[in-house]
């Protein structure tokens, strides 16, 4: 038996043509490519404190 | 880098080809998870990222699809097909505001969700369908609403719509087995709904795989004729309900305003009546005065009569006095005197004088006449002939002869009734005369040609 209460919350209202310019701006578009150079340079950065520190 | 860079575009390729695979099949949950992953490991994946845009379109996501197309776009402005998308949406203004009307409606179903007003959200959400049957998010929402109301049949129905756009939308399935779960067992096809409804309608209802058949069901003759009397009596019962209630009511009515127009006419007619009353008592009494005022006209009349005939006899007796054989003259001046016509107004000294000129003239004037009227008789001017021997005979009544041919000329002149009257004067006054034995030849003659 579906509970109507919590089947109701999965539904989202639907993008307005007036939000989109918002969106377009807010939107994560970081692939995985993003991410790595990301950890990588996080990675080399607290190397190159730890050398400093040492 | 360069290897680990390839390796994530070979995979997002693989991850689009996924979504591209699905998308064929209509699976657009299925291509919309693919294609994000593909994006996620590559997100220069242009033609990932057009082919989601497409998807979300397809599914009635208007507002994501412009988003990834936009993205797309920025990320590689030359030789994109995002381009020929934008510019389709661009050019048809009217479909996208309409597109945009029923997700402003789908937002306003929701709330009225939210806000348990579950009625007004079905009315909304079927509106939007009509608008843009391919919002696969409002068949799952009007699904779930029809599931929450027991209408199984109907979220059956939404649930396959929305299945028969995206193929693998699991809230859909879930949906769709909820619905099944209500059917009637052992009744395939048949839902309970329709059951219940068919119990008391004329048709049964069922799905057919995703159409749904209306069968009339077939009733006897005995059911139609049944259906017949029920027709007839209600008729007899409308009849006599009208002659029962509702026409006395009516004859009533129309009694009672006859009766104010009756009343009303009478008011009218003795109104008249009182009217004519006393119109008639005004000519009444007009009359009377118009008898009163006549015998004043005559009796001035007979004055001025008695006052000429005076005036003549004064006259005729000057004559008479000056030169006694005028008689022409005083013929002349007693012209217009007629003695029987004024004999109750004189006074007997009128009378007495008037006798007195008449044994001195009347003779003389009887001649004078008598001779006029004779010779007018046998020129046979008739109407001269009458009006002198009538004067010769008033003045001299002795002469049989005078009244003979008066009766004559009478005759002559067409007028028997005179005739006939003179003529009984000639035998009655002359009898044993040859006048008398003429005219009684005469009034034999007149009888013979009447008889």
């Amino acid at each position: 038996m579906l509970n109507f209460e919590e089947e109701l919350k999965k539904f989202r209202p639907s993008l307005e043509i007036e939000d989109a310019e918002e969106i377009i701006y807010n939107q994560d578009i970081d692939d995985m490519s993003d991410v790595l150079v990301k950890l990588l340079k996080e990675a080399k950065d607290e190397s190159d404190s730890t050398k400093r520190n040492k | 880098m360069a290897t680990t860079k390839g390796k994530l575009k070979s995979l997002s390729n693989r991850y689009y080809n996924e979504g591209l695979e699905k998308a064929g099949i209509r699976d657009m949950s299925g291509a919309i998870e693919s294609l994000r992953q593909s994006l996620k490991l590559d997100k220069y994946n242009i033609n990932a990222r057009n082919l989601l845009g497409l998807v979300y379109y397809e599914t009635g996501e208007v507002v994501p699809a412009l988003s990834e197309w936009v993205i797309s776009k920025n990320l590689q402005p030359e030789d994109n097909a995002a381009d020929y998308y934008m510019d389709s949406v661009r050019n048809s203004p009217s479909h996208l505001e309409n597109v945009n009307q029923t997700i402003k409606k789908f937002n306003i179903a929701l709330n009225y969700c939210h806000q348990d007003s579950l009625d007004l959200a079905v009315i909304q959400l079927k509106k939007v369908l009509s608008l843009n049957p391919g919002f696969i998010k409002a068949h799952l929402l009007l699904a779930l609403l029809y599931l929450k109301n027991g209408n199984w049949d109907r979220a059956k129905i939404e649930c396959q719509k929305a299945l028969k756009l995206d193929t693998g939308n699991v809230m859909a399935k879930r949906y769709l087995k909820e619905a099944d779960s209500m059917l009637l067992p052992g009744e395939s096809g048949k839902l309970v709904s329709d059951v219940a409804a068919s119990e008391s309608d004329d048709v049964i209802r069922y799905n057919s795989g995703n159409e749904m058949i209306i069968q009339p069901v077939k009733k006897s003759a005995i059911t139609r004729s049944n259906s017949i009397w029920g027709i007839v009596l209600g008729i007899v019962l409308g009849v006599a309900v009208a002659c029962f209630l509702i026409l006395p009511q009516r004859i009533q009515n129309i009694n009672g305003s006859n009766q104010e127009k009756i009343a009303q006419i009478s008011e009218e007619s003795d109104a008249k009546s009182a009217q004519i009353v006393s119109y008639e008592q005004q000519v009444k009494s007009l009359q009377e005065e118009i008898d009163k005022l006549s015998t004043q006209v005559t009796d001035y009349e007979g004055v001025d009569s008695t006052s000429a005939a005076m005036n003549s006899l004064m006259k005729a007796v000057n004559i008479y006095m000056e030169e006694p054989s005028d008689i022409e003259g005083m013929a002349e001046a007693m012209a217009g005197l007629d003695l029987d016509a004024i004999s109750g107004d004189v006074s007997p000294e009128f009378k007495s004088l008037y006798d007195y000129l008449m044994t001195k003239v009347g003779p003389k004037l009887a001649d004078s006449y008598y001779n006029t009227g004779y010779d007018a008789f046998k020129k046979e001017d008739y109407e001269l002939a009458i009006t002198n021997l009538s004067k010769a005979y008033q003045y001299d009544n002795t002469n049989v002869n005078t009244l003979y041919y008066l009766g004559n000329a009478y005759y002559s002149s067409g007028d028997i009734d005179k005739a006939k009257e003179i003529y009984d004067a000639v035998i009655t006054n002359f009898p044993d005369t040859q006048s008398a034995q003429a005219a009684e030849t005469k009034l034999a003659e007149i009888n013979n040609s009447n008889g």
